[in-house]
């Protein structure tokens, strides 16, 4: 029992260890693993480099829209407030947001994908259609009618952003649960008398978890775009709180006298994105079983 | 190597490309003098309609004052000069006699009769959009083709200035009743323009009415283009493929100004922006937080940061060239200590949270500086940020605490510029959304609406500011300059200060 056990564990252990073997391969995606890693490190000791309230948020309107110089790397903003410390201070929320408005997605999504793809037959039908339903309608335009209704706040705006990207997931996690639940091992677990909650938990979930690990990499870049979009509107999170959409939006007057203002969230924005697409690309190759040597 | 030979020509030709295009976009304004004679006009936003009785905002006016004529016009010095009426008299406190000029023509060849100025101001008074403009008329009569009767219900001073409002204008009974619901896209009126296209969302174009009762106009074609946002209005004027652009940026001002074939123009206007207190809820119902919040804001760095200093301090909720303005006022001046010793005095030496309510960019950048500032004597401000419909009709019902908005005097009258928001009856949706009420600053603005000797009224609308200043259910931050850039050869061009500027005079140098 115990010598069973034990070689289950290195059996699980290796099959991991043999994915970040493959993706330590992929030289794009340890480029994005790495970008990935410095901004999630700024945005984590960001209390460190820039204090919240003596510099984010605190204005300085003697020293507005000033290039980049030794005292402000990359600039004041049109409050004179610098823009890296914010940049910094910004990554916070858009790796908060992304993650948990991705989290929120998988859950349900999950939760609705297993359910249907697990029991089929009416059930499966009444919840991919309601699905289909939502996926006829542009996620964006879902989230911004979601934090209309609900008021511009970071929960909401999670919500939102989580809440419009479900049917993806819901159809990703389906259409593993299919594959998987004909096989024989289900078949096996059934006949001893397992639960149809233990099946799905402990014997199909583990089995899709590769396409929603690469959907949600590649999701956590679209939401940030989203709140990006929704802040550059005005939908966001409540100013003076920094957020690199609404940085763009508050520089984009001022585009042609302090170029500054709006590149810099612009190109934030873009390789925090890259980094994700980068590294999606490569978990989803390093997953795939059929890649296999 | 090769592919990048190839990358490189692709990218050489098409900046050769782009700078040829830039050069072609200066032609137009090369070429513009001598035979020139269209002139493109760009705004914000599309007009809402072309019926002065649906709608009453300052896009779609400035594209009606063109098409329509009023009865009396107020000239941009705000005098009120004959327009439709050759001349007018008051036979007694309620009623006033108007004879209408003689051989007006309408656009579609009908000639103005005093049966048209009735049909007119009946339509106006059931009108939801603009009935309050001349809510104070009883009834018109007409006497004759040329003259009509009307009457107030209480005596009314500023008729003439209400009568001059663009929404005023003079429709034709026969146009309106032939193009039934779709009037709004069909207006017929006395303009020295008329009316010849809309292409909703672009632009609308109007000819010149050769039959125009003041002669007919030096151009021959304007056509009013959207363009939202205001850099690109910048850009157009300096590519030449824009005549004049309404609203240029605080930013760019400079910018057009300082350009060799460009003139900006500023003028003063007749609006007031400001932050309102809700005084029906905590703690703003307290007279000591109101003074104090009016006290930790400086306006100063507002009109500096995001007006670029297009503005002026206020000291009062009606702008300097409005009848009854007074210049005596004191006005907040900026003073955290004294704000936070009244605080203190109201017992919130800790401060407290609030709620600023705002819809707009302009706003959110006010906004922003207002709750920096607060911050600094305790008060917690969140920017609640509303889509505008929203917004009108969350503030008309109470729900704020703080807000930000603007006003604007178009009549040129205290009594327009007051009554609606501070009159206590006003409460709400009729503009008084600080919900202030004194009783006796009711009873000096109805006074003020009825008394006929002007310099009376003058006294009546000065004693009322400083009332309403010294109970600050606002805090006035600025009067705003309005500017528009134009082409230089553009010549005759005046903005009017009630924020919709005629084309009649535009001549070519």
């Amino acid at each position: 029992m115990a010598t069973a056990k034990k070689s289950k564990k290195n059996k699980k252990r290796s099959q991991w260890s043999e994915v970040w073997r493959r993706l330590k391969k992929n030289k794009m995606a340890m480029v994005g693993l790495t970008i990935l890693t410095i901004i999630v490190l700024l945005a984590v000791f960001a209390d460190f480099i820039a204090d919240y309230d003596e510099v984010v948020i605190k204005q300085n309107l003697k020293e507005r829209l000033q290039g980049p110089s030794a005292k402000h790397w990359l600039g004041t903003d049109e409050f004179g407030r610098d823009i890296f410390a914010r940049l910094i201070h910004g990554a916070r929320v858009s790796l908060k947001v992304g993650i948990i408005s991705v989290g929120i997605s998988i859950i349900i999504g999950g939760i609705l994908g297993s359910i249907a793809g697990y029991y089929g037959g009416l059930i499966d039908n009444i919840i991919m259609r309601t699905m289909d339903i939502f996926l006829a309608i542009p996620s964006i335009l879902l989230a911004i009618a979601i934090v209309s209704a609900l008021g511009p706040s970071l929960m909401n705006l999670m919500i939102a952003v989580g809440i419009s990207s479900v049917p993806s997931y819901a159809r990703i996690v389906r259409a593993s649960v299919l594959s998987i639940r004909d096989q024989e091992f289900i078949e096996a677990a059934k006949a001893i008398g397992a639960s149809d909650l233990r099946i799905v938990l402990k014997h199909i979930i583990p089995n899709t978890l590769a396409p929603v690990i690469v959907q949600g990499t590649l999701g956590v870049a679209g939401a940030i775009l989203s709140t990006a979009g929704l802040s550059f509107i005005g939908l966001g999170i409540r100013p003076p709180a920094p957020e690199w959409g609404a940085m763009l939006a508050g520089g984009r007057a001022y585009l042609r006298y302090a170029w500054h203002v709006t590149t810099f969230p612009g190109l934030a924005i873009m390789t925090i994105i890259l980094a994700l697409n980068f590294l999606g690309d490569g978990l989803r190759d390093a997953l795939d079983p059929r890649l296999k040597q | 190597m090769i592919r990048n030979k190839k990358l490189f020509l692709v990218v050489t030709s098409i900046l050769v490309l782009a700078l040829a295009l830039a050069g072609c976009g200066q032609k137009p304004a090369e070429e513009a003098k001598g035979q020139k004679d269209t002139i493109v006009v760009a705004q914000s936003a599309d007009a809402k309609s072309l019926d002065p009785h649906a709608t009453n905002d300052s896009t779609s006016s400035n594209v009606m004052t063109q098409i329509y004529d009023t009865l009396v016009y107020a000239t941009e010095d705000m005098e009120i000069q004959p327009g439709l009426a050759e001349s007018w008299n008051q036979v007694d406190d309620t009623t006033w006699e108007f004879n209408i000029r003689k051989g007006v023509k309408f656009h579609n060849g009908e000639e103005l009769k005093a049966s048209d100025v009735k049909f007119t101001l009946d339509r106006m008074m059931k009108s939801s959009k603009v009935s309050h403009i001349v809510e104070a008329i009883d009834s018109v009569e007409v006497v004759d083709d040329y003259k009509v009767v009307i009457k107030t219900k209480e005596p009314f001073s500023p008729l003439l200035a209400h009568l001059a409002h663009s929404a005023a204008g003079i429709l034709n009974e026969k146009a309106v009743k032939e193009a039934g619901d779709n009037y709004g896209q069909n207006p017929v009126g006395t303009g020295p323009f008329k009316f010849v296209s809309w292409e909703a969302g672009d632009k609308i174009t109007l000819e010149r009415f050769d039959d125009y009762f003041r002669g007919p106009a030096k151009l021959k074609k304007v056509i009013f283009r959207v363009v939202p946002e205001g850099t690109n209005r910048t850009i157009g004027l300096e590519t030449g493929e824009i005549d004049i652009a309404y609203g240029i940026e605080p930013i760019d001002k400079d910018r057009v100004a300082n350009h060799e074939n460009l003139q900006l123009i500023e003028a003063p206007s007749l609006g007031m922006y400001y932050i309102g207190f809700n005084c029906e809820k905590a703690p703003f119902d307290n007279k000591l937080v109101r003074q104090a919040v009016s006290y930790a804001i400086n306006p100063d760095d507002i009109i500096e940061a995001v007006l670029s200093g297009s503005g002026f301090k206020a000291n009062s909720p009606i702008a300097p060239g409005v009848f009854g303005y007074n210049d005596k006022l004191n006005r907040y001046e900026y003073n955290p200590e004294k704000a936070k010793e009244l605080l203190k005095e109201a017992g919130y030496e800790n401060g407290f949270k609030t709620e600023l309510w705002i819809s707009g960019s302009l706003a959110n950048q006010i906004a922003q500086i207002v709750q920096a500032q607060l911050k600094e004597i305790g008060i917690d401000v969140s920017i609640e940020s509303l889509e505008w419909g929203t917004y009108i009709d969350r503030t008309a019902k109470g729900e704020q605490e703080m807000f930000f908005l603007g006003w604007t005097t178009v009549t040129g009258d205290a009594d327009y510029g007051l009554y609606p928001l501070f009159h206590s009856s006003a409460k709400g949706s009729a503009g008084n959304r600080s919900f202030y009420g004194n009783p006796e600053v009711d009873k000096l603005l109805e006074q003020g609406k009825v008394a006929t000797d002007i310099e009376k009224r003058e006294e009546i609308y000065k004693k009322a500011q400083e009332l309403i200043m010294e109970d600050a259910p606002i805090f006035p931050l600025f009067y705003k300059l309005q500017n528009a850039g134009t082409q230089k050869f553009i010549k005759g061009f005046k903005l009017h200060p009630a924020g919709h500027h005629k084309l009649y005079n535009i001549y070519f140098e």
